[in-house]
């Protein structure tokens, strides 16, 4: 199991992990499937989660939701945590999760690592707080 | 993958009680039918006999007999495991029962009683809080009509061996009733309401010594229900002729006043998941994180036209079942008052934002440090403390209803009501809930008529 604040992008589907659905955006539609931004976190940290097909309409906010066998990987220009063909999800229970909306992993500008061009480290922050979802005041 | 047992949706988790009971159940499938192998269980085969015959019990309804036979026949500890195990089950996964478990659970409930079970009062009490306050869905209402069917159908023998299950039945049905009588044009309601009735009346004219045991609460309830003819009279004799309940040690309904009401009450009204979530919200949400929680509790749970009146039951829990240890207090951890404050602001409507207020100080009015708890009327006090200065009006209507209460609530015992509150301002200063009362007799923001009756008050 991985806390959020350690997920790092890479075209790998290992991502074991739990958190809390904090905020759902609108279901979209590209025709055939249907997919939808999340903000997700646990207690070191938030990302964006991409939910796809029936993922969308199975949670909620406030829902806790284990993942195995994810991925947080650059979708469509967005760096999101979704559990991808590979992957599953689950509903574990809810609303008895602590969480923090700082840092965002998706809000953070990642760059090759100059040693190992396969892995990725951070470089900056692009924002302290999802852009998207941002915390209610 | 579907269950007998429970709906499952979709991407959810496997559930480990239901599990644990169906794998009990298909490795013994086939020792559940006559005859039964008569070899003593080891203990582990005994917690595996008992999870084999539950399950079979509730998602076998044509073979539930012979399952309960079987039960009888190799219990060794009074039920006690069975029951637990049931119990484990109703206050986790009660909202799942796909409706013939639920049959089932009922039936199974009513054996138990007959063969007085161990542990069938936590049953009764985990059953009790499964019915929703303010929900009048077919599901809910169901569970209302065949739970106090059991208690009036059960009657001699809970009087007998629980008794003092008979007064959380009453606590719940009168509080239940207080919605049912509201929406008096439903015409499903007609029936179950007057089997509520005839449950609470025959406990109040037959067993009032037991009622007493509710203490003080007993009266706020009954208080709601006066307009209704069955209790009218009732409250006439409770306040005018209490000789009429021909009970030794009660002259008086002042003596209701005096007894605390213990919290195992408060949880009757509050459900299992509720009572999780706002237990979690009071120890692990810091002050300033509570948005989100706030949001998704009251989606989930206040959302409705009716379900605003939980907030009353609420209210009650905070102050009487949750005392949070110094150590949380002392921390950032988010305070009862500012829990309740949220809640009373939820309040759609008058009367129940009313009773809210009334629930948040219903301990202060009655207040004696001999016999009552600090940690029961802390809330209210800094609730009216920390409005000050951003939200004055809320203090203000806060102390405005206080000494309203102290005027109007019992013209007959006003006394008992001013030293109650007196008393309970002066205990919260001398164990350091504030250091001051001149943070209200002070406040030049608080209208000088509020502060002069407060201080008048303070005096007696």
């Amino acid at each position: 199991m991985v806390w959020l604040r350690d997920i790092v992008p890479a075209a790998q589907n290992n991502i074991n992990t739990h958190f809390i659905l904090l905020d759902k955006g609108k279901i979209t539609s590209d025709g055939q499937n249907k997919m939808c931004l999340a903000l997700a976190a646990d207690k070191t940290a938030a990302v964006h989660l991409q939910l796809w097909g029936e993922e969308c309409d199975a949670f909620e906010a406030g829902d806790i939701i284990r993942m195995e066998n994810g991925i947080f990987s650059y979708n469509r220009n967005n760096l999101v945590l979704r559990a991808g063909k590979r992957g599953k999800v689950e509903k574990l229970g809810e609303f008895t999760m602590e969480f923090v909306e700082t840092p965002n992993m998706s809000e953070i500008k990642w760059v090759p690592d100059p040693n190992n061009f396969n892995k990725y480290v951070q470089h900056s922050v692009i924002s302290p707080h999802s852009r998207i979802f941002p915390p209610t005041p | 993958m579907a269950s007998k047992l429970i709906r499952i949706a979709s991407y959810q988790a496997e559930n480990q009680q239901e599990l644990s009971l169906r794998q009990a159940f298909d490795l013994l499938e086939s020792k559940l039918r006559p005859p039964f192998p008569l070899i003593i269980p080891s203990p582990q085969e005994y917690t595996q006999l008992n999870q084999a015959i539950l399950y079979g019990v509730l998602v076998e309804p044509h073979f539930a007999k012979i399952h309960i036979k079987h039960l009888h026949a190799i219990v060794v500890d009074g039920y006690k495991l069975f029951l637990n195990l049931l119990d484990g089950l109703v206050n986790e996964l009660y909202g799942k029962f796909v409706d013939s478990v639920k049959d089932q659970l009922i039936w199974v409930t009513r054996e138990m009683i007959d063969v007085s079970a161990v542990g069938i009062d936590g049953l009764l009490v985990s059953l009790l809080r499964q019915i929703v306050g303010g929900d009048f869905s077919g599901g809910n209402l169901w569970l209302c009509f065949e739970l106090v069917g059991v208690f009036l159908s059960k009657w001699d023998c809970l009087l007998e061996e629980e008794p003092l299950v008979l007064t959380s039945a009453l606590y719940t049905f009168l509080r239940l009733l207080s919605d049912h009588c509201r929406l008096l044009r439903n015409p499903e309601l007609g029936v179950l309401r007057q089997l509520e009735i005839e449950f609470c009346v025959k406990m109040l004219r037959e067993q009032f010594h037991l009622c007493l045991k509710i203490g003080r609460d007993l009266v706020r309830l009954l208080q709601d229900l006066v307009h209704v003819p069955e209790f009218r009279t009732i409250w006439k004799d409770l306040v005018l002729n209490p000789s009429e309940f021909r009970t030794a040690g009660f002259s008086d309904i002042s003596e209701l006043y005096c007894t605390r009401t213990s919290g195992r009450y408060f949880l009757l009204r509050i459900t299992p998941e509720m009572e999780t979530h706002l237990r979690f919200l009071l120890t692990h949400v810091m002050l300033g994180s509570q948005k989100r929680y706030q949001t998704w509790f009251a989606k989930k749970f206040l959302l409705g036209p009716e379900r605003e009146s939980l907030v009353v039951d609420i209210v009650r829990f905070i102050c009487c079942a949750h005392h949070p240890s110094n150590e949380i207090i002392q921390s950032n951890i988010i305070p009862r008052w500012a829990v309740i404050g949220w809640l009373l602001k939820c309040c759609r409507k008058n009367y129940i934002e009313a009773n809210g207020k009334l629930a948040l100080f219903y301990d202060w009015l009655f207040f004696n440090e001999k016999v009552d708890n600090i940690m029961n009327i802390e809330p209210a006090m800094l609730l009216m403390v920390c409005s000050l200065p951003n939200y004055i009006d809320f203090t203000h209507s806060l102390l405005e209803f206080l000494l309203l209460l102290v005027d109007n609530y019992d013209l007959d015992h006003k006394d008992i009501l001013i030293r109650g509150v007196s008393s309970a301002f002066h205990t919260v200063v001398q164990k350091g809930v504030v250091h001051s009362l001149d943070v209200l007799t002070r406040c030049d923001a608080l209208s000088p008529s509020i502060r002069q009756r407060l201080q008048k008050l303070l005096l007696q």
